[in-house]
């Protein structure tokens, strides 16, 4: 039963119409966790952002680049221990190591992937897998815990109470939004901020002329250098770039622990990079909205299992199978799912939606991406076959 | 007669969505040579991956009285077909000897007189032995590959245009090897050849190939005077 | 020079886990064209499997090989089940299904045995591993330095599997086999190589070579926890790419050699090198070996099939 879909023009009436409808029910959404969500769910939604930042720069570099990374817990890190130094040790204002932050790791990311002008594939993984190991070991080291604090950590790592105000105009910005409370709150914003920034500036290179450029240079390399795309500098700036926005999550979770020690963090180690990883696949490679939906899933699922090692909190139905682990299943199951999705859709959840999406609605004629995940319409993803049909409409 | 060695009816074969055969029909006697002529793209290396069993094929290929059309290389390669690729196919990292070796896999009986025989026969790969593969000039890979082949005792040899890349003094010297084994060993040979005119000339019987079908066959010397053909394939 | 010999003893110690670990890697490297990303943690799942059939009641000695066979089975599966048919679609999709494993074997051993897996939570518990060696903690003593029974059975074991697969490379039909798939699959498939069979043969030989190697580091430390092969398969993975990916031979040599230097850094430098910063070296000569002699130092220059 082929349903003929129906055609929207690009640009038209009806499409800002949808855009808009994706757009109110985004931003409605927010509002709702804020005001009406118990803290407990207001905090699983805000690490899920956290994630989802780390997740859509690594997407920038191995989604539209094809440079693997197992690395960008290290960049995750380097947010955090910019950030966390400036306060604890300069007393900076903590909004200004947002910026910091980013400089940072905007340039350790590009001297890191200065080598990845000549490596590639999976010795490339190999280079970022050693930094991902390295790191956690590098903030412990004697000789610099003058500076990092070494095994110790760092304590009062962020904002003075009168600073977690906002104003603008002399209106408390913050205090308005914040209704259930008021630490969760504060920091549930900030998190929706920085999703927003790294949205809008993956989005801004993915759309660019640079970002098909990345696609190019993904896709084939050879052809990409024919065409005239510089493919080391490209590639270094991109790196960069995905670092820089990696380390706002960094960043943002030492002013939110407040004190920051190599041992509980494990963002910052290697299963931090791998957590990224995980997410970015299930939501979509290749995807702008996939890392934030594969974010969403990857907490939602883990925090419902999270007291899963105590056989009776395991649903009846699903007690037979899984009470014999000792650990919450979430870890097994992700792998599961990662190996199930590349055998049957290996373009992820928003590449599943789209291609259910597309049945229904096709936009036409070019793409331009619209807030709307219904209707964005996207490159391929790099783990899809090259000889599959490519979406209709694209160029 | 008897029954032809090789009977290929109705073959058709390409790369996933790709068909390149359309419906191929030849056929190779005992001791013959048969040469396959075509324009790049006709479908000549496909049709001989697909006689040796490298992709996926429909159709018959039936080689001495064994239904092959869907078996294994191995399996083909034990039946007695062994195709000297196009490109040499030699193992790069593996010395001569080895290569050699490798050759008569299929085979469980002493190779010893049979690595010497070939080592008589192309004294070049001798003095090589330990070398490996991959430093070798074209003309000696191209021996060693034909010479690879031949370890597993093939009735028949497929030769996926062996002049490609070569000189044509070492071509030349080529062909005569090949024209030896045909008349000394009795062994029936398949060629693709690009080089027309040197291939027509120890060629039993001619194929035609164009895009995927056969549109024409004959005798070498038939071939070699008529008009068409000359001007289509042998380019005076 | 008795403090030269002693941290040569010991790192060549570890060096002989790094070297199996890294056989492992270039055997599968060779045969498939994968970096397997999984290859420390399948080691681990079978170090934990040889350490349940001992606490059974089995003796080590049958314990072993028994987990040996576990390894070949789990190489061989992964191969067939996963890499095959992945691998058709993508290199890509072949590296998140390495990655899958790495995190779901670790899981699975948290999950099996205890302790908190990755990558919710930090290093588990440990668990105590049986005495491997009735050699205990006996001796040797050289020039001033110790050198454990331990060290030089592992030493031996390492040189001893290291002829025996030249031996099997070199002499067998099979070892032909492997050397012509991982040549030139094309043509390994024309002279009647079951190729499929050979790739399969290799995963499960690899990951058997590597439940040794789990075993080993496990008796040497006395015990095994989920963090347990971190360190040695980035070791490894640095011996592999040292060696050059595609040269058993360079691999072994390689992890000995990392394994002394990595002695020798950490313990002449205790404060500015010292355990924390041991992979920082690893790290660095992957870095440069990638950077002035990509081949590595034995391998051929036909690399990057990613």
């Amino acid at each position: 039963m082929a349903v003929q879909p129906m055609q929207i023009r690009e640009g038209s009436p009806q499409h800002w119409v949808l855009r808009g409808l994706g757009t109110v029910l985004v931003v409605g959404g927010l509002l709702l966790v804020a005001t009406k969500a118990s803290d407990g769910f207001i905090s699983d939604v805000t690490q899920a952002l956290i994630l989802a930042v780390a997740a859509m720069s690594l997407n920038l570099v191995l989604g539209y680049t094809g440079m693997i990374s197992i690395g960008h817990s290290a960049f995750f890190g380097i947010g955090a221990y910019t950030s966390a130094i400036c306060v604890s040790r300069y007393h900076w204002n903590p909004w200004l190591t947002f910026v910091a932050g980013f400089v940072v790791a905007f340039v350790i990311g590009m001297v890191v992937s200065l080598p990845a002008l000549r490596i590639k594939g999976i010795y490339l993984a190999l280079v970022t897998l050693s930094l991902a190991l390295v790191f956690p070991a590098f903030i412990k080291w004697k000789r610099l815990e003058w500076f990092t604090g070494g095994t110790a950590g760092l304590q009062k790592t962020t904002f003075n109470p009168k600073m977690r105000r906002f104003e603008i105009l002399g209106h408390d910005f913050f205090g308005n939004l914040r209704s259930v409370g008021g630490k969760t709150v504060f920091y549930y914003w900030i998190a929706v901020v920085l999703a927003v920034v790294g949205y809008v500036i993956c989005r801004g290179i993915v759309k660019s002329r640079v970002g098909r450029s990345l696609v190019a240079i993904r896709d084939n390399e050879t052809a990409a250098a024919v065409m005239g795309v510089p493919l080391a500098r490209t590639r270094a700036l991109v790196f960069g770039v995905s670092a820089g926005v990696c380390s706002l999550g960094g960043a943002w979770t030492a002013l939110f622990l407040g004190n920051i020690r190599p041992a509980d963090t494990g963002v910052m180690a290697l299963e931090g990079a791998i957590t990224f990883l995980i997410i970015m696949v299930i939501g979509g490679a290749g995807h702008l909205w996939g890392p934030i939906v594969g974010a969403f899933a990857y907490v939602m699922v883990s925090s419902s299992m999270s007291d899963w090692d105590n056989d009776s909190k395991i649903p009846g139905l699903l007690r037979p199978f899984l009470a014999w682990s000792k650990v919450p299943p979430a870890t097994g199951v992700f792998a599961v799912a990662l190996v199930v999705l590349m055998f049957v859709a290996p373009f992820g959840l928003v590449g599943l939606w789209n291609r259910m999406a597309r049945r229904l609605v096709a936009i036409v004629p070019t793409p331009a991406g619209s807030a709307a995940p219904t209707v964005a319409e996207e490159l391929p993803g790099p783990f899809e076959p090259t000889d599959t049909t490519t979406p209709e409409g694209d160029e | 007669m008897s029954d032809p060695l090789l009977t290929v009816t109705g073959l058709r074969a390409g790369y996933g969505p790709v068909q390149v055969l359309d419906d191929i029909h030849l056929e190779v006697n005992e001791g013959e040579v048969v040469v396959i002529l075509g324009a790049n793209g006709a479908g000549k290396t496909t049709t001989m991956r697909a006689v040796s069993g490298t992709i996926p094929r429909r159709g018959s290929i039936v080689f001495r009285g064994q239904d092959i059309t869907s078996v294994g290389p191995e399996v083909i390669v034990r039946a007695g077909i062994a195709l000297v690729p196009q490109g040499r196919g030699t193992f790069p990292e593996l010395s001569v000897e080895d290569n050699l070796r490798a050759g008569a896999y299929t085979r469980r009986d002493n190779i010893a007189a049979d690595i010497t025989r070939w080592f008589d026969v192309f004294p070049r790969l001798a003095e090589r032995r330990q070398q490996k593969a991959g430093q070798m000039s074209g003309g000696e890979q191209q021996m060693l590959a034909i010479a690879r082949a031949l370890m597993s005792r093939p009735k028949l040899l497929l030769c996926d245009e062996p002049s490609l890349g070569l000189a044509p003094l070492i071509t030349k010297e080529l062909f005569r090897h090949l024209e030896d084994l045909n008349r000394e060993e009795g062994l029936s040979i398949l060629l693709v050849e690009q080089n027309a005119n040197l291939a027509i000339h120890m060629a039993d019987r001619v194929y035609l190939l164009e895009t995927g079908r056969v549109v024409g066959s004959g005798t070498g010397a038939t071939l070699q005077n008529d008009e068409s053909v000359r001007k289509a394939y042998l380019g005076f | 020079m008795a403090r030269f010999l002693q941290y040569l003893f010991d790192g060549v110690g570890n060096g002989s886990v790094y070297a199996l670990l890294a056989l492992g890697l270039v055997i599968i490297y060779r045969g498939t064209g994968h970096l397997n990303f999984a290859h420390g943690e399948m080691a681990l799942l079978c170090t934990y499997v040889i350490l349940q059939i001992h606490q059974w009641g089995l003796p080590v000695g049958l314990a072993l090989p028994l987990g040996m066979v576990f390894g070949f089975g789990l190489g061989a599966v992964t191969e067939v089940a996963l890499v095959r048919p992945i691998g058709k679609k993508s290199p890509f999709a072949v590296f998140i299904v390495t990655i899958a494993l790495f995190t779901g074997l670790n899981w699975l051993c948290g999950a099996i045995w205890g302790s908190v897996a990755l990558p919710t939570a930090a290093p588990g518990k440990a668990v105590s591993y049986p005495k491997l060696w009735e050699v205990g903690d006996r001796f040797v003593r050289i020039g001033g330095a110790t050198w454990r029974y331990k060290y030089i059975t592992l030493l031996a074991v390492v040189l001893v599997l290291a002829v025996l697969l030249w031996l099997l490379f070199s002499y067998t039909r099979l070892g032909l086999a492997m050397r012509a798939v991982a040549s030139n699959a094309g043509s390994a498939e024309l002279v009647g190589i079951k190729t499929s069979r050979v790739l399969m043969i290799s995963w499960g030989l690899a990951v058997a070579i590597g439940a040794l190697g789990g075993f080993m580091i496990a008796g040497l430390v006395n015990q095994v926890n989920l963090t347990l092969m971190l360190t040695p398969f980035l070791y490894a993975s640095a011996a592999a790419t040292l060696g050059g990916f595609d040269s058993p031979g360079g691999a072994v040599f390689a992890g000995l050699f990392l394994g002394v230097v990595e002695s020798m850094v950490s313990q002449y430098q205790p404060t500015w090198v010292g355990n924390e910063m041991k992979q920082a070296v690893a790290l660095l000569i992957i870095l440069v070996v990638l950077l002035v002699r990509p081949s590595g130092l034995f391998g051929t220059s036909k690399v990057e099939r990613v």
